[in-house]
């Protein structure tokens, strides 16, 4: 067992297979060999590693991501899909700040696979908004001067239709 | 995302110790905190120096969880801390704003990780100036072994900026900017192994000096060398192109080419100085041990790609730079039949290129030469018993002869099976030579001789009374012995001819030994040179199998005459008969007939009236009856001289029994009536001709059993022999020589008419074909028989040309 110590001083004792989907953790247990003190997490809130646990929890038997990105063709496939199984799907169907939230302790901890997750959420949250609903949606202040903004819309005229 | 030593050289070293559980007491002074979130680069630096350091230079104290995980934070605020905390704060992936700053913000620590590597080097570097050989070694081993295990840790603390700052870097194609990992081995090998590198290239030559103390057979530390020459397998790792991956370059420069040219110049010195002292047969052991030795340090502490090259110097040193001498001694091996030495030189010279055709070209020199001394030495024996027996040279022994030939195949065929392994170059050469000297040899002056031999050697196998032949499994081995001579005759026409003869002998003459030899000699011969070959010498078999038996008993007061060729299943009748026996004149003569076809029996019946004696006619006229009732329209020849008859000698004690031929039978009967005769009285009554009753005369003269006085033939009275069972029915000398004469000239018949046939055959085939396609075809559908004469070619075409079956073109022939 692995005890998890969030910044706001909840402890949590998980699986040593669980705590590992967090490459981080996982290099440290290698590393250093572990020891029975809590491992300080100070990036991370309580409320917020209670999800990506419940998250490595349920993906704890998936095979690991392959250490390196070397190889660009499992890279290519990793990337290229895009589909999001169904647990998944209703794990990530949060609020917005928790999902931000959630992505940011993936990155953190290391862990690709919940990362990547994260970050098609938020793709698809995009996809076939305009400008002006994406905004709206991240709460995203329209820094273009009109003039910047009418030379992008032409830059971009044939991605339109 | 670095690049980390395989999991077992982790175990080997001690793990980090952690705090409670290690051996070794961690180190009071961890910080419990890490500098803020948006710490300044001299802040988180002086935060994560002391965790490198830790790391570096105090690896044994180990490292709590805690500590761990504040050095890794603090690269990771540090990375992500730009302007933008939140959405935009998604390092790496953020565009715009973000970009920038974190690309600052990354190249930062890179910069003082590099500059921190280089100190600590530049500090190991100092502490070996003084070290030189062993204890270099000893020092740069070790220090390699803890920089790396440290540089593989401090890469896993910085895993956030290989992730993301040097990933992009990368990935926008900027060159000298790598893992973390990997920069520390590029910072090894610019400023610790290029540096003793210049210096005379001391580590280098050092664990050269190593090696060479190990080859002399001194103790060294092998895993010590192994360590060391890893190393520069793993400097050489590099991450050009985003890929990861060991590239031997460093290795091969700074290392392979050294170690190479000292191996070279290391065995070109011992290999000269062994064989100023040593024989060859040693040496070649010695080459031996060392290869082998090689290769297994190769295993021991170099890097496998190493193999090739090595046992090239070696090769070289060893074996080509004394390949003129090693094959001088090949030659000497043979003679002496040193046969583990001519393995030994075999293995190693099968290692070079080539190195082994100039032995295949001795060893067949040398086969050759054998084979001819061998049959010289037959054809002496033979001249010397031919001196003392009064006969001409040219008497030699066919078994003698082909056994010569033989041995010196078989013990050759040994040498190529043990000692070349059977090599396909050597059996190859084996063939050349056998061929050669099979078919050109003292006694064989023409290509004609030796087919001729071969066959009187089967004949010898497979007649009767061979002694060899006592049970079937060794006259199945002579068989077979002959049939490795025979695939090397040139001229297997005249082998065939001469065979077909010779059976035709030995089934008139009831002395084949076994059915199933014969048939398993036909099949032989069939199997080397297909059905063609070998159809009619099969029907003779057959037919032979077919013949018809007539049996009658004819007794005379003086000599019994019974015309016979026995065959096995008829001796119990005939003796049976015999016990009858009376005085039933002309009626009970034992008789036996082959019939056979011209077609397939190469028999001539001999130029000459007979008449046959009246004790015999009536068993003649009989038969002759008999057949032309069941076979109308087909013409008998009776073929007199190859007869065989049992003569009994009643005037005699014991009644000697005489096997004789027709001939002779003839002209004994003919004293049944008077004991003396002339030789006109004689020619007179047997109607021979001068040709066949004179050398019939002289052999019975010879064998005592007619007196001559001038022209006058008695019969000796007081015949004397030590065995009953007399055969005076002997080819007669001038009879064989005549048969081989007559078989060339059949052959040559013969031949004219398969290079006609052959010619035809291509241009059915061809059409047209220039002339001298022509004859090479021809040579090349004729060779499998014998070898064809260009000139006879020549004639045949000509010669069909002539008979207008082919045309002239324009240079080339049409049909």
């Amino acid at each position: 067992m692995v005890t998890l110590s969030t910044n706001d001083g909840e402890k949590f004792e998980v699986e040593k297979p669980v705590a590992e989907r967090s490459v981080l953790i996982k290099n440290m247990m290698e590393d250093i060999g572990g020891d029975d003190q809590p491992i300080p997490l100070p990036n991370v809130s309580s409320s917020v590693l209670k999800k990506v646990l419940e998250w490595c929890e349920h993906h704890k038997n998936d095979p690991l991501p392959p250490a390196t990105d070397a190889n660009d063709a499992t890279e290519e496939t990793r990337r290229r899909n895009i589909d999001i199984s169904e647990w998944d799907g209703k794990f990530i169907q949060v609020d917005q700040e928790m999902l931000f939230e959630i992505i940011l302790a993936a990155n953190y901890l290391d862990i690709k696979p919940l990362l990547d997750l994260g970050c098609k959420t938020v793709a698809n949250m995009i996809k076939g908004k305009t400008p002006e609903e994406i905004r709206k949606l991240f709460n995203i202040q329209n820094d273009f001067t009109p003039e910047e903004e009418a030379q992008i819309k032409r830059e971009n005229e044939w991605a339109e239709e | 995302m670095g690049v980390r030593p395989k999991k077992n050289k982790l175990e080997q070293v001690p793990e980090m110790s952690s705090n409670g559980k290690g051996h070794i007491e961690p180190v009071a002074d961890e910080p419990t905190r890490g500098p803020p979130i948006t710490a300044d680069l001299p802040t988180a630096w002086g935060f994560l120096e002391a965790g490198v350091d830790r790391i570096m230079l105090n690896f044994t104290a180990g490292m709590t969880n805690h500590y761990y995980v504040l050095c890794y934070t603090t690269c990771y605020n540090y990375c992500t801390n730009t302007k933008g905390i939140g959405a935009s704060g998604l390092a790496g992936r953020g565009a715009g704003a973000a970009r920038g700053s974190a690309n600052v913000m990354g190249s930062d620590l890179y910069n003082k990780l590099t500059d921190y590597f280089k100190r600590h080097i530049a500090r190991l570097r100092k502490q070996c100036e003084t070290l030189s050989d062993v204890a270099l070694i000893q020092y740069y081993y070790k220090e390699w072994e803890s920089y790396t295990r440290g540089a593989n840790y401090v890469s896993r603390l910085f895993t956030y900026l290989n992730r993301y700052w040097v990933k992009r870097e990368k990935d926008e194609g900027r060159k000298g900017v790598y893992p973390v990992y990997i920069l520390a081995l590029v910072q090894w090998k610019d400023h610790m192994f290029t540096n003793l590198y210049d210096k005379n290239n001391k580590l280098v030559n050092a664990v050269l000096q190593q090696i060479e103390n190990h080859r002399n057979g001194e103790e060294v530390d092998t895993t010590l060398l192994k360590g060391v020459i890893e190393s520069f397998v793993t400097l050489g790792m590099n991450d050009d192109n985003g890929q990861q991956r060991a590239t031997l370059d460093l290795y091969r420069d700074k290392f392979q080419t050294h170690f190479l040219a000292a191996t070279e110049a290391y065995y070109k010195k011992e290999s000269e100085a062994f064989l100023a002292e040593n024989s060859i047969s040693d040496y070649l052991k010695k080459v031996e041990a060392r290869l082998e030795e090689e290769a297994r340090r190769v295993d021991l502490y170099l890097h496998n790609s190493t193999t090739k090259g090595l046992m090239n110097k070696c090769d070289k040193a060893l074996i080509v730079d004394h390949m003129a001498l090693l094959q001088e001694e090949f030659q000497k091996m043979l003679d002496a039949d040193r046969n583990e030495d001519l393995a030994r030189t075999w293995t190693l010279l099968a290692r070079i290129p080539d190195g082994l055709n100039p032995l295949r070209e001795t060893f067949e020199e040398h086969v050759k030469k054998s084979g001819l001394a061998a049959v010289q030495g037959v054809a002496a024996a033979a001249s010397a018993a031919g001196a003392e027996a009064g006969a001409k040279a040219d008497a030699v022994d066919p078994a003698a002869y082909i056994q010569a030939l033989l041995s010196v195949h078989k013990k050759n065929a040994d040498v190529v099976e043990k000692a070349f392994k059977g090599e396909k170059g050597f059996g190859e050469a084996l063939g050349r030579a056998c061929k050669q000297y099979c078919n050109h040899n003292a006694i064989a002056t023409t290509t004609s001789k030796s087919p001729e031999l071969l066959a009187s050697y089967v004949n010898q196998v497979l007649s009767k009374g061979n002694k060899e032949a006592s049970d079937d499994a060794n006259m199945e081995e002579s068989l077979n012995e002959a049939m490795t001579i025979f695939k090397y005759i040139d001229d297997k026409d005249v082998f065939q001819k001469f065979y077909s003869k010779n059976l035709a002998n030995r089934l008139v003459r009831q002395r084949s030994a076994s059915d199933e030899a014969e048939a398993s000699m036909i099949s032989k011969l069939k199997e080397v040179c297909g059905v063609d070959y070998t159809i009619r010498l099969q029907k003779m078999v057959q037919g032979k199998l077919r013949c018809c038996l007539f049996q009658v008993v004819n007794i005379d007061d003086k000599l019994d005459v019974l015309d016979v060729t026995l065959s096995k299943e008829t001796t119990a009748e005939f003796k049976e008969r015999m016990r009858q026996g009376g005085d039933n004149v002309n009626s009970d003569i034992d008789f036996s007939i082959i019939v056979g076809s011209t077609v397939n029996w190469p028999i001539n019946p001999q130029q000459t009236e007979f008449s046959i004696p009246k004790q015999l006619s009536s068993i003649y006229e009989r038969f002759k009856g008999f057949y032309t009732t069941n076979h109308s329209g087909r013409k008998l020849t009776w073929v007199w001289h190859l007869s065989n008859n049992e003569i009994k000698m009643n005037f005699t004690k014991p009644n000697y029994i005489l096997m004789a031929s027709s001939y002779q039978t003839a002209i004994l009967l003919q004293f049944n009536d008077t004991h003396s005769l002339s030789y006109a009285e004689l020619a007179e009554a047997t109607q021979l001709a001068d040709a066949q009753l004179k050398p019939v005369l002289n052999l019975l003269v010879k064998a005592k059993l007619l007196l001559v006085d001038g022209d006058q033939y008695d019969l000796n009275m007081n015949f004397k022999s030590k065995k009953i069972r007399i055969n005076i029915n002997q080819a007669i000398r001038a009879e064989q020589k005549q048969e081989s004469n007559d078989v060339m000239k059949a052959v040559d018949e013969d031949r004219k008419f398969v290079y006609q046939a052959t010619i035809v055959r291509i241009m059915k085939m061809r059409k047209t074909l220039a002339h001298q396609a022509l004859i090479q075809e021809t040579v090349s559908m004729i060779s499998p028989q014998f070898v064809p004469k260009v000139s006879h070619i020549k004639q045949a075409i000509d010669h069909l040309i002539d008979k207008e079956y082919l045309e002239r073109a324009e240079g080339s022939r049409d049909t």
